[in-house]
């Protein structure tokens, strides 16, 4: 399913537009101003190289809430419901048990404006609050089939973050696309950010003052670990943010559809066997989910000739 | 002990053996001269063992005098209420300096020695020379094995010269050292003030102990005085214990307790030291007595809490000579890197010292340092790398330290030269000696130069200021440290000495060396005999040896400080060319110098803006050679290497790191790369095993290289098995796909062309 999922959103992303906007919020002082700027100035550059993304940055003194405002008024119009619109907040944001804000020059934009903003948005959307605090944005920001990251998993935990570094690096790191498909889908990002963020407290021996989660049904709480049992990551998983190389010109070879629909079938049925696994029996699961990756490696190379 | 030359904090706690000291062994809780007689009958009645003495402390606890109920409840060691009472006490009486000090007392009794030592100061703001404080202060520095410790006592004595405890704590400190005919004048003043000086007779006995003599005039006399003074037999067990005779020491403690069960501390001890041998349950009910008897020391807290999971967390692994003991969360990525080193350094040793070791050896690795220590010491705060005990070695985890902080196969060399030296001398070697040994062992027995410590700046220092101790005294800079990184100097020097000795007559005089102790030899007798020296002679010829060997980096040290500082200040201002003109003059004045702020990052740095990349490659290979340990500089170097073509050199440096630091997945990968275009498949197939059990989340792509070994090994069956996990978690990665179509079809073919059974051919 994940494969086909990736060739559904393969084929999307030829008739389809991507969004990004990323705000760098206000630093406070120069070590941070400068480094959320060289995040957002990082992203912006990898993003780019998606083709036809359409990307655009806010940042330092351009990072008022005014203008979040005619960005996100902007993408309101301009996009369409097969559309996929990537919203990317770094910086510091505070959580008064009632709301969270994110720290901008002037005044600041709380969660319940960016939420009221991008509901009018149509496109399907990505939000991913990589600032201190961001866990208190989570309730407000959450929809259905909005995937929602939140670098910190409350509003309490207040420290600035590292996940924006380590999310930034999933896009440059190979390693990230643990499924080799040649793409880091946004769940593949959020695990690998999430996984080097708790590695990067144990090793430095700090506590751990940020733990990032990810919510994508629209509904209860976020989640450290997404998975089949508690649903959540599904719509992540569907989401790319960036492609590492051309998966898409088969797509529309006609002498190869019967292959596509075999390649599919069995893609299908090794996610669905993935699923059940805990009901089969161990010998049996084996049996299956080996026959089925050699068939589905026959007709890879069938497709490749 | 291996410490951490980085972590100053160790020397102050001198070198370990902090853990025997909370016992309370040597206080024989003296009374005022001002307190009540009443105290003064109580503590004659517990110094001569008398049963009416918890009557004496009941009536005492009932008083409605707060300083009596005090006493009494302390007498009792009902600690809690005791420290009410005193607390209520000193509010009533402010000013009354001797009540703080008993309330002192009973803190170092309960090993609070913070606590003790603020009670302590608070009287001598009181009352300056008041002599029961400065020995309060003496007691607190010697359980810590503070250099000033015998200071205070003078201090005291001079205050009060019949202060027996003070000139019993003289004598102590004296065996502590090393020096059993000063601790045996010492005790002998102290019985001439007293002749009931209990533990003054203990030190006598124990001195007899110590050098296998039966010592029964000195136990006969104390028994004599107090039939139920177990604290005799427990000031054994403590000498015993940091002379590292363990079981001797155990059996002392034993003794103490029949005498006297409730000798908490002498419990404690006990415990703490069945524990460090493994033998957990026992350990436990003995510490569980102490809780119960409401004896509950961070020591008691500490282990007990250690014991309640350690056996939850701990996988074992056994072979027949060794068994190690790996945390569940980490084994699957340590096991095959320490089990290797385990048995390279066991076989190396062996042939070296000549010994085999006949039971097998136990390595437990902590994650946690916290859990280190108290698995060593019982209490936190320790700078320890890794501690000995007989055939025992625990350290920490190369994940216990923040990356490049310590070298564990270094570490590891060294606590296994302890034990087979402690082994062959039956536990009877001057601390100087097997620890010299052990840092000299790092780097000849490995066979590695850039392992082992690099000579640090408070050695230089130590050696610039004449600071280094003669041969004979060289215990003492282990045992009681006179400046805070004495005891790491006295490390170097002990290295030194072995260099020293093996450079100018030979390794074999350090191997007779080690048979002189196990004949009870002592340092001068050893000297004398192998090296036909007396000590000062041998001073003689060592001093001009290391000053002459080390005199470029003494003399220069300062200006290479200055330079340093100098180049520090162009790189933040990134002037490239002035780091490295100033940063190549001062390299070679200190080369072992690769902390943090070192000038070979620095030139590294510096050439890379200047976009030399081969010069700053060759900055960081110095660094590598000459034992630098930052894993962030290293994975750079392998980066270089393998831009430069140089891939043998690159699995080189990488497995340098693995070393130092085993939880990068990211340079496992890199190596399991590495040996595979290196057509080194066992090599791949280690490394790509580290990256599963570092917990990539590139699950597919560590299957797939290790089942792309496994093939290069025709170990076909296991790399289907791979390329199979491999692909369940990326079901479209083609590599896989295409190794699962070759490995599918060689099996096919194998299958077709194998013999027919014989009973087909029957048919």
């Amino acid at each position: 399913m994940r494969t086909l999922i990736l060739l559904a959103g393969a084929a999307l992303t030829l008739h389809a537009d991507s969004y990004f906007l990323t705000v760098a919020g206000l630093g406070g002082e120069d070590q941070y101003e400068q480094r959320f700027t060289g995040w957002a100035s990082d992203l912006n550059k990898l993003l780019k190289s998606e083709p036809g993304a359409k990307v655009d940055t806010l940042s330092g003194k351009d990072a008022t809430r005014a203008n979040i405002e005619a960005k996100l008024k902007a993408l309101a119009t301009q996009t369409k419901a097969d559309d996929s619109f990537v919203l990317v907040l770094i910086g510091h944001g505070s959580y008064d048990d009632l709301d969270y804000k994110f720290n901008v020059p002037g005044p600041d934009i709380s969660a319940t404006e960016l939420a009221s903003l991008l509901d009018k948005i149509p496109a399907k959307q990505v939000v991913v609050n990589a600032t201190s605090a961001s866990g208190g944005s989570l309730s407000t920001l959450q929809k259905p089939k909005r995937v929602v990251i939140t670098a910190t998993k409350a509003g309490s935990e207040k420290n600035a973050t590292v996940f924006t570094r380590f999310f930034i690096e999933s896009l440059r790191d190979p390693t990230a696309d643990t499924d080799k498909n040649q793409s880091i889908s946004v769940l593949e990002a959020f695990r690998y950010a999430e996984e080097k963020t708790a590695k990067y407290f144990e090793t430095q021996k700090r506590l751990a003052t940020e733990h990032a989660i990810i919510e994508d049904l629209g509904k209860g709480e976020g989640v450290k670990a997404p998975s089949a049992e508690n649903g959540e990551g599904l719509v992540a998983g569907r989401q790319v943010l960036l492609h590492l190389g051309s998966v898409a010109s088969i797509v529309n070879d006609p002498e190869k559809q019967k292959l596509l629909k075999r390649k599919d079938e069995l893609e299908t049925q090794i996610d669905e066997l993935k699923y059940r696994k805990a009901a089969v029996p161990q010998r049996e699961y084996q049996q299956q989910m080996r026959q089925m990756l050699l068939d589905l490696a026959k007709v890879q190379e069938e497709l490749d000739k | 002990m291996k410490l951490q030359s980085t972590l100053l904090v160790a020397a102050v706690l001198s070198a370990g053996f902090y853990f025997a000291q909370r016992s309370g062994m040597f206080r024989a809780t003296p009374v005022e001269a001002q307190t009540s007689s009443q105290v003064t009958q109580c503590e004659a009645l517990r110094k001569h063992g008398d049963p009416g003495t918890t009557a004496c402390y009941q009536a005492l606890s009932r008083s409605r005098d707060l300083g009596l109920k005090a006493e009494g409840l302390y007498g009792l060691r009902d600690y809690r209420n005791a420290n009410d009472a005193f607390r209520d006490a000193v509010k009533a009486r402010p000013k009354d300096a001797n009540l703080k000090v008993r309330w002192g007392r009973m803190y170092v009794d309960y090993s609070q020695p913070g606590d003790a030592a603020d009670l302590f100061k608070e009287a001598l703001e009181i009352d300056e020379k008041n002599a029961k404080a400065l020995y309060g202060m003496a007691l607190v520095a010697s359980d810590a094995f503070e250099g000033n410790a015998a200071d205070f006592a003078e201090k005291a004595l001079k205050a009060d010269p019949n202060l027996v405890e003070a000139r019993e704590l003289l004598a102590r400190i004296a065996l502590e050292d090393n020096h059993p005919e000063k601790a045996v004048e010492e005790a002998k003043k102290a019985l001439d003030t007293s002749g009931e000086a209990l533990d003054a007779l203990a030190i006598l006995a124990t001195v007899d102990w110590l050098d296998d003599k039966p010592g029964k005039e000195w136990i006969d006399r104390v028994l004599k005085i107090n039939p139920t003074y177990g604290e005799a037999y427990s000031i054994a067990g403590h000498f015993f214990v940091i002379n590292r005779r363990y079981d001797e020491g155990i059996q002392y403690y034993r003794k103490a307790l029949e005498l006297k069960p409730d000798l908490w501390s002498a419990r404690a001890e006990l415990g703490v030291n069945l524990m460090r041998f493994g033998q957990n349950k026992e350990a436990r009910e003995h510490l569980e007595q102490c809780f119960n008897a409401n004896y509950s020391s961070p020591l008691v807290r500490n282990t007990l809490k250690l014991l309640d999971s350690i056996d939850k967390r701990v996988e074992t692994f056994t072979t027949p000579t060794t068994v190690l003991k790996l945390d569940k969360k980490e084994s699957a990525l340590l096991r095959p890197y320490f089990q290797a080193e385990l048995d390279r350094a066991m076989a190396t040793y062996e042939k070296r010292y000549k010994f085999k070791i006949t039971q097998p050896v136990q390595l437990e690795v902590y994650p946690d340092h916290g859990d280190f220590e108290v698995r060593t010491m019982g209490l936190p705060g320790l700078g320890a790398l890794g501690v000995t005990f007989g055939k025992y070695v625990a350290m920490d985890s190369p994940s216990g330290r923040p990356p490049g902080q310590f070298h564990w196969a270094s570490t590891l060399w060294h606590e296994f030269s302890h034990v087979y030296v402690l082994s062959m001398t039956n536990h009877r070697v001057p601390r100087w000696f097997t620890e010299g040994l052990a840092v000299y062992e790092e780097t000849a027995a490995s066979g590695a130069t850039d392992w082992g410590d690099r000579l640090d700046p408070p050695s230089i220092i130590a050696m610039r200021d004449k600071k280094l101790l003669p041969i004979a005294d060289l215990d003492r800079g282990f045992i009681h440290p006179t400046y805070p990184e004495q005891v790491i100097v006295s490390y170097f020097q002990g290295g030194q000495v072995i260099t020293f000795i093996s450079e100018k007559w030979g390794y074999d005089k350090v191997l007779a060396m080690i048979h002189d102790f196990a004949d009870r030899k002592d340092t001068v007798e050893a000297i004398q005999k192998e090296l036909n020296l007396k000590p000062e002679e041998f001073d003689a010829q060592f001093f001009p040896w290391i000053d002459a060997k080390y005199k470029k980096q003494v003399d220069g040290f300062e200006d290479w400080q200055k330079q340093l500082k100098m180049v520090s200040q162009a790189a933040k201002n990134k002037d490239w060319s002035a780091v490295i003109t100033e940063g190549t003059a001062i390299r070679d004045l200190y080369p072992d110098f690769v902390e943090v702020g070192n000038v070979y990052e620095f030139l590294a740095n510096a050439y890379l803006a200047k976009d030399d990349k081969a010069k700053a490659m060759a900055e960081l290979e110095r660094y590598s050679a000459i034992g630098g340990r930052s894993p962030r500089a290293l994975e750079q170097l392998a980066d270089m290497q393998i831009e430069a073509g140089k891939k043998r050199e690159a699995a080189a440096t990488l497995e340098r790191l693995n070393l130092i630091y085993l939880e990068d997945e990211a340079s496992h990968d890199k190596l399991g790369k590495l040996y595979t275009e290196l057509k080194n498949p066992n090599g791949a197939i280690r490394e790509y095993q580290a990256v599963l059990a570092a917990g990539t989340i590139d699950k597919a792509g560590a299957h797939f290289g290790l089942a792309q070994a496994f093939a290069a090994t025709n170990r076909n069956e296991e790399a289907l098995d791979e390329v199979y996990n491999s692909l369940e978690a990326a079901p479209g990665f083609k590599p896989a796909q295409a190794l699962l179509r070759e490995l599918s079809s060689k099996q096919s073919n194998d299958k077709q062309s194998a013999p027919k059974p014989a009973g087909n051919v029957k048919q």
